[in-house]
């Protein structure tokens, strides 16, 4: 007994030895935990579990479950097919729509410990296995290539007996990039890619899911490398170009469009001659007295104003070229020194454009470049004898061979008024204010028009300081009156003479029939007031013998009959030799005929022994200036 | 000219919409017994069933999980719940070979058995969801829509059932199932007794089974579109 005694002692003495020097402790196991339960097929199912602690001793796992309706507990008969921890239900142990009831039993030496049930449904816990087979093929549209990807679903899946019912889901990406593209599937088992990059490789994936189930895992990497089929480098010129050739296009469009306002912008146009101190607007409202009663000088003469036919009158010679064209000139000598230059300066008062003086003197030899200086004076103030309506175009530059001064175009019936340089200025200024441009006048019997129109009627293009600044070619100036027809047609007529190294077409316009002279005389005054005049046959010599104021006789004035009153050549010259500045206030100087259409009276020539034109018909020439109504009294 | 041409216009569209209302009125019937025609409308019939059983499905299984979040039940109590649904008396296949060992017209008549046997639970089941302030009108809303849905998915089979019929594909062996007196017998009134959430968990169950048994019909009558 006492040896039985010792004997167990040493067993236990040794057995916590044992124990101590092991630094272990032995317990009941920990309870495990049951993972997760997954079906591939909805036909057989593995559940895993998760053990816990051991306890230090070996531990044994054990998985009970109980099917739903009865009572009964099964035991788990495969612990193997699923892996370490698991139990696989294999197809006769599986109902689907059945709920089971699982537990795992943890059991050691020292105890068991049960886990948590797990109630499950199969069809709930379906994950299918990935598809199989994923092709991808380069496919061509239309020379743009696209991938067409293909796949099976997994052969565990029985899909063909409707049993299970699969979506899938593409994702693809460029090798080297990290974010995936996905694409939803649906249940077809093709899918074509487009949008692809030139020469990339690219790397698709392909996965399942029951209608309700987990997903499957993605299926295996495949690559595909896209052909180069669109160089890229050429495709960005291309579009470069493109984009570049429409905004080309869009600017050039726009410029087309703005094209006159950025005439306008680069080349302003040459104002035309103002009055300074000349109320527009008074002198339209008729009051032409107040109106230039601000141009009126203190020392200048007023007795001149007294008379509303105190009109500076200044002749022009009329030129009717061999091409039918009107010509008209001035006399040099009635602008000597009151005439600028040709290219004279704008001046300062720009307004609007010169007078519209169709009679527009065309010098052919192009020796009158005094007179063109006249020209320009006349021409500035008999804008601004114009109303508004004026129509000052602008005009473009007049071609290089025009400024070389081959081409005067002489106003209408201008006093040679220079600017306003001189205070005698002002009042010759006045005069002419009163002159309208009428260059109807000049135009065969069949082109006369009466001259009631108001002033301005005859509003061509205007003429700046430059005569020939006016539109030569396609631009019409816009016409305000009908009357206007009239003036266009000598315009044009004009426009040939001047563009005599151009071939100017002139618009069609009806011209009488052609005359080799190139002087109208007056031919007769019809009911209408209107001088008729005739061309007259002429050397072209006379021409510049007009120029100088031999040949033409100046119109004196209009007496109480409306009878032109033309002077002699000699008291002509006589005249013309003066400034006409002064003159033209003593109504001397006044060279122009005026075609009063009420019995207005300019004032006459108190200069040298004129002989007065009684007679209707001139026999030589008249000077018939541009004939312009007179402002009414 | 304006009136000319507004009545030529009113005109045209006139005679558009009589056409399309022709075309929509009659539908596409086969005639002089074409075969292929036939086939084809029996699968888009069949098509549309499933779509529709898949539908409700999805509804019953929003339902439950909204019931399961706010209206969740001891745990105790999960396991119990399987067993009382009403519709446990009718035998239904509950795997793959079951299913696939099952005739046609058994398999036809599992699934009328279902729909008929659920059309009164679901109507009432609505009514204490819509008369319970608890629960949203949303949820009230869905338990009709899957009421509705019922009576609908049954229409929707019996037609299939008359075309598989005409077609000679199905026997007459189906008898008496236009009448649902033969089918409600088992199912007596059992339903009345369970819970809002049990009624729930089982027809949930129940309209998973119909879709899966309509396809399994589907692809093995008419098995070359879509299977």
């Amino acid at each position: 007994m006492m040896k039985n005694d010792g004997g167990v002692r040493l067993f236990w003495l040794l057995l916590l030895f044992l124990l101590y020097t092991r630094g272990k402790s032995y317990s009941v196991p920990g309870k495990p935990t049951l993972t997760r339960c997954r079906s591939p097929e909805k036909e057989t199912f593995t559940c895993w579990w998760e053990p816990g602690s051991d306890g230090g001793l070996p531990t044994t796992y054990k998985l009970f479950y109980r099917k739903e309706g009865s009572e009964k507990e099964y035991q788990c008969t495969d612990y193997h097919t699923g892996g370490k921890n698991s139990c696989f239900f294999n197809k006769n142990d599986t109902s689907i729509w059945v709920n089971y009831n699982i537990t795992v039993v943890a059991t050691n030496a020292l105890g068991q410990a049960l886990s948590d049930p797990l109630n499950i449904d199969v069809y709930y816990i379906v994950e299918p296995n990935p598809p199989e087979n994923l092709k991808v093929t380069i496919q061509n549209d239309k020379g743009w290539p696209f991938l067409r990807a293909s796949w099976d679903p997994p052969t565990k899946a029985d899909t063909r007996s409707g049993w299970i019912t699969l979506i899938y889901e593409l994702r693809i990406k460029l090798e080297e990039e990290d974010e995936w593209e996905i694409h939803h599937v649906g249940q077809q088992k093709v899918f074509n890619i487009f949008g692809l990059q030139s020469e990339g490789t690219y790397v698709i994936q392909i996965r399942c899911k029951p209608d309700h189930g987990f997903w499957s895992e993605w299926s295996e990497d495949v690559q595909v490398v896209v052909p180069n089929y669109f160089p890229n480098k050429r495709s960005t010129w291309v579009l470069v170009m493109v984009f570049s050739g429409m905004v080309f296009l869009i600017l050039s469009w726009l410029l087309h469009i703005n094209s006159r306002n950025l005439k306008h912008c680069i080349l302003p146009p040459v104002p035309g001659p103002k009055i300074k101190g000349f109320d527009q607007k008074l002198h339209k409202s008729g009051k032409s007295v107040d109106a230039f009663k601000s141009l009126d000088v203190p020392d200048f003469p007023h007795h001149t104003f007294s008379k509303s036919e105190d009109l500076l009158v200044e002749y022009i010679e009329v030129y009717v070229p061999e091409e039918q064209e009107l010509m008209l000139e001035k006399s040099n000598n009635l602008h000597n020194g009151c005439l600028k230059s040709e290219n004279s300066v704008s001046d300062c008062d720009s307004g609007r454009g010169s007078c519209d003086s169709h009679t527009l003197l065309l010098d052919k030899s192009g020796q009158q470049t005094d007179t063109q200086e006249s020209q320009t004076d006349e021409q500035r103030h008999g804008e601004a004898l114009q109303g508004e309506n004026l129509a000052y175009t602008h005009q473009d530059m007049v071609s290089p061979d025009m400024s070389a001064g081959r081409v005067k175009t002489w106003p209408s019936v201008f006093s040679p008024l220079p600017q306003n340089r001189s205070t005698e200025d002002q009042t010759s200024s006045l005069e002419i204010a009163k002159q309208h441009c009428l260059s109807d006048s000049l135009l065969p019997s069949d082109f006369l028009t009466p001259y009631h129109s108001p002033p301005g009627h005859c509003t061509r293009e205007h003429l700046g300081s430059n005569y020939w600044e006016f539109d030569f070619g396609n631009k019409r100036p816009h016409l305000t009156q009908p009357q206007t027809e009239v003036c266009h047609q000598i315009q044009a007529h004009s426009e040939i003479n001047i563009n005599t190294g151009v071939k100017a077409e002139p618009a069609a316009q009806k011209f009488p029939t052609p005359r080799s002279n190139e002087y109208v005389e007056v031919q007769r005054i019809n009911e209408e007031d209107s001088v008729v005049l005739r061309p007259v046959a002429s050397n072209y010599d006379k021409l510049f013998e007009m120029q100088q104021g031999e040949d033409y006789s100046r119109v004196k004035g209009v007496d109480s009959d409306s009878v032109l009153l033309l002077l002699q050549k000699e008291a002509m010259e006589e005249e013309m030799n003066m400034c006409s500045c002064e003159q033209l206030t003593d109504t001397t100087d006044a060279h122009y005929t005026t075609f009063a259409t009420s019995p207005e009276k300019p004032t006459a020539c108190t200069h040298p022994t004129p002989q007065p034109l009684e007679e209707r018909v001139v026999n030589g020439y008249v000077d018939t200036a541009t004939m312009f109504t007179m402002p009414p009294y | 000219m304006m009136l000319a041409a507004c009545s030529v216009w009113l005109l045209l569209v006139c005679l558009v919409l009589y056409s399309r209302l022709k075309v929509a009125a009659s539908a596409p019937t086969c005639t002089n017994g074409q075969a292929g025609c036939h086939v084809l409308s029996l699968a888009n019939l069949f098509d549309r069933v499933i779509q529709h059983s898949a539908r409700m499905h999805g509804i019953s299984n929003d339902l439950h999980s909204e019931f399961e979040l706010y209206f969740l039940p001891s745990k105790n109590q999960i396991g119990r719940v399987s067993r009382n649904c009403h519709t446990s008396t009718i035998l239904t296949p509950n795997g793959k070979e079951n299913a696939q060992r099952m005739a046609r017209e058994e398999l036809t008549e599992v699934i009328l058995k279902l729909l008929v046997a659920w059309g009164d639970p679901l109507w009432h089941f609505h009514q204490s969801l819509a008369h319970n302030h608890e629960v949203s009108n949303f949820s009230s809303n869905k338990s009709l829509e899957m009421s509705d849905m019922v009576h609908e998915l049954r229409k929707g089979v019996q037609k299939v059932i008359e075309k598989m019929k005409m077609l000679g594909i199905m026997g007459n062996s189906l008898g008496g199932l236009g009448s649902s007196e033969s089918l409600l017998a088992p199912v007596s009134a059992e339903w009345r007794l369970m819970k809002d959430y049990d009624l729930l968990y089982c027809f949930r169950r129940d309209s998973s089974k119909i879709q899966n048994y309509l396809k399994i019909l589907k692809c093995r009558i008419v098995p070359e579109h879509g299977c």
